[in-house]
């Protein structure tokens, strides 16, 4: 199975007015073609800068990534990226802003346009392919922003913390949506979250994360069959994970052991 | 996802006929009242007309004058619309350079600042030492007046675009001409066009300073004629003239935000009232 991309003891340091802040260290590892990765951890520990790197906006400063096997020195253009924000433009419709990928790239509009339908549809967004931005609740916006993200269809999605800024219930909503859209196309995905059960529920393996300096604490293998469905958020496998994880976080001194939360 | 999503989002509220009626219609009736007023006023209180006319005089003295006020309104519309455009044309583009190179605008910003600082009424007699009686000081005097408050408007619309949508347009291989056509200029939009009139207000002021210091035409200059003869009623023909040339020109503007803009928050009904709360689901 090939690589879709690889972090090879990749550090990253940055110089700010009190001294070298070192955000990053010793990351190694690997999104297998077609593998659904979260990257977890609470705030502050590297995971978007780790994100960053993925997407060449951001360069290491020590390791190596690589994307498709091509080392990352400028900003990666095969992917698709889904930030906290969705980051519609006010000015575009709905199917205008899905489609800004398809004109900056200059893809043939009519084969990209009947995808971009189907994107929306998929989504439960058929009927507001018109409409502007403001006219949709948050989590319309984020589903649209996602469809931006895998209308030229590329080969490996970027999220960093998508649901951050959703309600519980709506983001309970988005994790099953995504979990379904992810099986049907079986991208290589990195996705980058703080919440323990949406990493889970999500993820092939997920990478637990420990702050200052961003460090590796463990890559925990999910081995909970698929499609996944809500109900299995109360198994007993996927509760054992989430104490799994949940005693990493205690371990490293950022939980309490009677004062957790998830 | 079938069921229709998290929360239908809220339909733009339709105001009753009536309502809406009175909305277009209020404007206009508070100009007729001050007006009522101001007749009532001066005729129960008898004012001489050479301190302050009637209202219903200074309409029969435009109707009157017509064929000579519209030549001066013909000279004076030239000079701000020249100074205008030159304005649109000059500043918007060194905006955007400005936006696009930091350290061009740390370097010239403050000297920009400075020319603000300066009175326009100052520089006006410099201008006609050096560019004669003609029409070039005036439109000159409207470009310097005109000029900043569109550059600075059009700095924070091209700086307002926020970082995430320019790391996206990266990812998606844009040429950086590309994402400023599809995206620095759109967003810039509905700033330029508030820096764009406040402007429109300004020419006019601009034109008639320019009028004032040296001119032998235009309504500024027909102004300092009926000032300096007593005509009381002439300068409130004028006044009147010069104002509903700067809401013409301001309303023209708005018509054409309204028509670039259909998206924007300030076209929106009901806007911040009614409308969707951002970010919430």
């Amino acid at each position: 199975m090939s690589v879709a991309l690889r972090f090879a003891g990749v550090g990253k340091l940055y110089d700010t007015p009190t001294g070298t802040v070192r955000a990053l260290e010793g990351i190694t590892v690997d999104v297998k073609q077609g593998e659904f990765l979260s990257v977890l951890g609470p705030s502050g520990c590297g995971k978007s800068t780790l994100l960053a790197l993925a997407t060449g906006l951001d360069l290491p400063s020590e390791g190596r990534v690589e994307v498709a096997g091509r080392r990352v020195d400028r900003p990666v253009t095969d992917v698709g990226i889904v930030f906290q924000t969705d980051v519609l433009l006010d000015w575009r419709t709905v199917l205008g802003n899905v489609m800004l990928q398809v004109e900056m790239r200059e893809l043939d509009a009519a084969r990209y346009g009947r995808r971009a339908r189907d994107l929306l549809r998929a989504v439960g967004l058929a009927g507001f392919e018109d409409k502007r931005p403001y006219e949709l609740s948050g989590g319309m916006r984020q589903r649209a922003s996602i469809c931006r993200a895998l209308v030229h269809d590329p080969p490996l999605l970027l999220m960093d913390e998508p649901f951050g800024a959703l309600d519980a219930i709506t983001r309970e909503q988005m994790v099953m949506e995504l979990h379904r859209v992810w099986n049907e196309t079986r991208k290589s995905v990195m996705f980058v979250t703080h919440d323990i059960g949406e990493a889970i529920f999500l993820a092939d393996r997920v990478l637990v994360m420990t702050p200052r300096p961003g460090r590796i604490a463990e890559i925990v293998d999910v081995d909970l069959p698929r499609p996944r469905k809500v109900e299995m958020r109360e198994s007993h496998a996927f509760l054992a994970l989430v104490a799994h994880v949940r005693n990493l976080f205690v371990q490293a001194g950022i939980l309490q052991g009677d004062r957790h939360t998830a | 996802m079938s069921e229709g999503g998290t929360g239908s989002p809220t339909p733009a509220r339709r105001r009753s006929g009536g309502r809406r009626w009175l909305d277009r219609a209020s404007p206009i009736l508070v100009v007729l009242g001050v007006l009522g007023l101001w007749e009532f006023g001066v005729r129960a209180g008898g004012v001489p007309a050479y301190l302050l006319p009637p209202p219903s005089s200074i309409v029969q003295r435009i109707f009157a004058d017509w064929r000579m006020l519209a030549g001066h309104t013909w000279v004076t519309t030239g000079e701000i619309l020249a100074g205008y455009v030159l304005a649109v044309v000059v500043s918007i583009p060194l905006a955007a350079l400005l936006a696009r190179f930091r350290p061009l605008e740390n370097a010239l910003y403050p000297l920009l600042v400075a020319s603000q600082t300066v009175p326009k009424v100052a520089i006006a007699p410099l201008l006609v030492v050096w560019f004669g009686f003609g029409v070039l000081p005036k439109v000159l005097i409207v470009f310097l007046i005109c000029f900043f408050p569109i550059v600075v408007d059009a700095l924070i619309g091209f700086r307002s675009v926020p970082r995430e949508v320019l790391w996206l347009s990266r990812s998606m291989g844009a040429s950086q001409w590309k994402t400023f056509r599809k995206i620095s200029i759109p967003a810039a939009l509905p700033n330029i066009f508030a820096g764009l009139k406040v402007a429109s207000t300004l020419a006019v002021v601009g034109a008639v300073v320019g009028e004032f210091v040296a001119a032998d035409r235009g309504l500024g200059y027909q102004l300092i004629v009926a000032n300096g003869v007593m005509d009381v009623q002439l300068s409130f023909a004028l006044l009147i003239v010069l104002s509903v040339l700067g809401v013409v020109l301001h309303a023209l503007l708005d018509l054409l935000e309204r028509a670039a803009l259909p998206w924007h928050v300030s076209q929106r009904v009901g806007a911040g009232v009614h409308g969707p709360a951002e970010g919430t689901a």
